[in-house]
């Protein structure tokens, strides 16, 4: 069992300052969410359609796999399909050392901090390199990502001037921002020479074209891309959509969501290999059918991964992107993963507000999905915080009209007559608050007193 | 209009005031109103983690409470003790009565708004307020317009009650964000959900407000407890206890 989530944020939160500042770079993302979609009047609508889309995608799954996979091979493309985390390792690395290849430049995609690809192709030999800048800062650091769009959030420009200096040279205390880009792409750029194969994502697999569509805002994609003569990208098979109009729905809803941007910088839409190299796609399950089977969970697969509930969950936050015991922070990380007994504080982490279901561009039901998690957790008696204790007993006594009238009133007197000074050492609650001041009475007896029955 | 109270335990036992303004202020609008003895919770604390099976018994007893006396409305000062009850009645017994009194269970702002219209004179009040637009009432009963939705009129319906008190001034917090409170959460994630209490305090204090007034209980005793906590000057207050004042 790993620790709670309330334990794990302590660190992070200890350092008010620092949450603060945490706090108001995503809600700077979200204020500028907020503008670009409400710069589009049709937007609510644009959500409507885009969940309607993703929910004939979940659907209608097993056709639009065989449709894609048999137009990219029409294309020119081989096509790979992957069981599970293992199986995808495997293929990749395989198409790699059959071709004699030593090293991968990537572009971000979560589906490879998902299944642990870097490490494996390490394993074989292969030389990984990041090739996002947030990305490369963490790979430097050996640190995973604590948001999925912004992966380096939570470091300061200062932290990185360090990083900077010690690993690629940079001028001892140097932080200015421009001047710490220019040196990452210096160093890049000899990466991007260097290397013999790329990998890239997939942010939306379109069906009827066999094609697929990357979109950055660094160009690194395309750079890696379009150097060496092998270009693997590999997909969630719930990346797939019906046809271009669909993707372009998508697109435009995207990065307006993710980052307030109305369009990433690169928009590429990949749909032959160039002339002379090879293109290969992996399509992976990992577990997604078997989730997918369950109506209350299923609806997650409708995420296009921008990373708004993140930004708008203030629990996230607050709390860091590295408190979570999922890779996925947020409310959609919750939803996907949250009914995991072996960190089941995790559905917990979360009010209930929400705020996340507002913003998702496809309408996933991240409240209820979270909730759903609880029940799950409930039946198996697998709840943290001590709930496994105390929830029967407290269904009892609010089961019972005399037995919640006798437990408030001890917990009235229990206040009046306990100090302040030991009120305030209980923790929990009165941590940072204070408990109400009693009243004498109920309004249930002051009713009887005064109305009668 | 025929109305049963129905006064969620945290009111019935720690802010009783809320309950007596809330009656007096429908019976002053002309409401016949009655309370009925034995009301229990609305099961939020046991379903809000997730325990389904230990709230049956409590929102049986509720919906027993409830139905002592007929009514056309049930109606209760607390956003999401309501939100809880409508869906509790409805998914945990099975009893047809239970299901249709889901139905008829109106938040105190949503029943003035929308199912019995205030229209009653009322008195001037010289005082700033700052709204608490709390979650449940929000994003689930939709007593405002969520600030994430993309709506060409947004509404907010306790704004729209409290600007018909002549001399009222009303202001908003900068965001309509979560004040952390969340039920077992502000004890779970004690951490967070303080942090949250305190930004949201502060956020409401910066609009140069006398009083923080909101519709739900639970996150005004969050807010209360920071407020009490740091000697902060504002008062917070359910809405009932404005109109009550002024009606």
């Amino acid at each position: 069992m790993s620790q709670t989530h309330a334990r794990k944020v302590e660190t992070f939160t200890a350092d008010e300052a620092r949450v603060d500042w945490h706090s108001a770079a995503l809600l700077a993302l979200r204020d500028k969410r907020d503008l670009q979609a409400k710069s589009l009047p049709e937007w609510e609508q644009m959500r409507e359609t885009a969940s309607r889309m993703k929910l004939y995608v979940l659907s209608h799954l097993p056709e639009l796999l065989e449709q894609f996979t048999s137009n990219c091979e029409a294309n020119g493309m081989e096509v790979h399909w992957a069981r599970d985390a293992k199986e995808h390792n495997e293929i990749v690395a395989g198409i790699l050392k059959e071709r004699g290849k030593k090293k991968l430049v990537k572009s971000k995609s979560m589906l490879t901090e998902e299944v642990h690809l870097v490490p494996h192709l390490e394993k074989h030999g292969i030389e990984c390199i990041e090739t996002d800048l947030g990305e490369r800062i963490l790979q430097l650091r050996e640190e995973p990502p604590s948001h999925i769009v912004v992966p380096a959030i939570h470091l300061k420009k200062e932290e990185i001037g360090e990083l900077f200096h010690e690993k690629i040279g940079t001028q001892a205390g140097a932080s200015d921002p421009t001047y710490l880009t220019h040196a990452a792409r210096e160093s890049m750029r000899q990466e991007f020479l260097s290397a013999d194969a790329a990998m890239t994502g997939v942010n939306m697999a379109i069906a009827d074209e066999g094609a697929f569509v990357v979109c950055t805002n660094e160009g690194n994609a395309d750079m890696g891309a379009h150097l060496p003569d092998l270009h693997i990208a590999v997909m969630g098979m719930e990346k797939l959509v019906p046809d271009a109009d669909s993707a372009a729905l998508l697109m435009r809803m995207l990065a307006r969501n993710a980052t307030g941007q109305p369009s990433t910088s690169y928009n590429s839409i990949f749909g032959a290999p160039r002339p002379g190299c090879q293109l290969h796609i992996v399509i992976v399950d990992n577990g997604r059918s078997l989730r997918m089977a369950d109506r209350r969970h299923a609806e997650i697969y409708k995420c296009i991964r921008c990373g708004a509930c993140i930004n708008t969950c203030p629990v996230y936050r607050r709390g860091g992107g590295h408190s979570y015991d999922y890779f996925i922070p947020g409310p959609i990380g919750l939803a996907i993963a949250g009914d995991n007994p072996e960190a089941n504080s995790e559905a917990w982490a979360c009010t209930l507000n929400g705020s996340c279901n507002n913003v998702c561009p496809v309408k996933v039901p991240l409240r209820e999905t979270i909730a759903y998690h609880r029940e799950q957790l409930a039946q198996q008696k697998q709840l943290p915080y001590h709930k496994n204790a105390y929830m029967p007993l407290a269904g009892k006594i609010f089961g019972s009209p005399r037995g919640l009238s006798m437990a408030m009133a001890a917990a009235r007197v229990g206040l009046r007559i306990m100090p302040q000074t030991l009120q305030r050492r209980i923790g929990g609650w009165s941590k940072s608050r204070d408990f109400p001041k009693p009243p004498a009475e109920s309004f249930a007896h002051w009713y009887r007193k005064n109305r009668g029955e | 209009m025929k109305i049963a109270l129905f006064i969620p335990c945290l009111v019935n036992h720690f802010y009783p005031e809320i309950a007596r303004d809330t009656l007096e202020l429908l019976e002053k609008l002309g409401h016949g109103v009655s309370y009925t003895q034995g009301q229990t919770c609305c099961g939020q604390l046991m379903t809000n983690s997730g325990c389904l099976d230990q709230a049956r018994s409590s929102v049986e007893a509720l919906g027993k409470a409830l139905l002592k006396e007929p009514c056309d409305a049930v109606v209760a000062p607390a956003a999401s003790c309501v939100v809880a009850a409508r869906e509790n009645l409805e998914r945990l017994t099975s009893f047809e009565d239970f299901h249709s009194l889901a139905g008829k269970i109106f938040e105190l702002t949503e029943f003035l708004h929308d199912i019995a219209p205030l229209d009653h004179p009322l008195k001037p009040l010289r005082k700033t307020v700052s709204l608490q637009m709390s979650c449940h009432g929000l994003r689930q009963l939709g007593l405002g317009t969520a600030s994430e939705l993309v709506v060409a009129r947004p509404v907010n319906k306790l704004q729209a009650l409290l600007s018909r008190i002549p001399e009222l001034t009303i202001t908003q917090p900068s965001r309509d964000e979560c004040c952390g409170f969340g039920g077992t959460f502000s004890v779970d994630e004690r951490d967070i959900s303080g942090k949250m209490a305190n930004d949201k305090v502060a956020d409401h204090l910066a609009t140069g407000a006398e009083a923080i007034v909101g519709y739900d209980p639970s996150c005004l005793m969050s807010l209360g407890g920071v407020v009490s906590r740091k000697g902060i000057p504002l008062e917070v207050m359910h809405f009932s206890a404005l109109l009550n004042q002024v009606t």
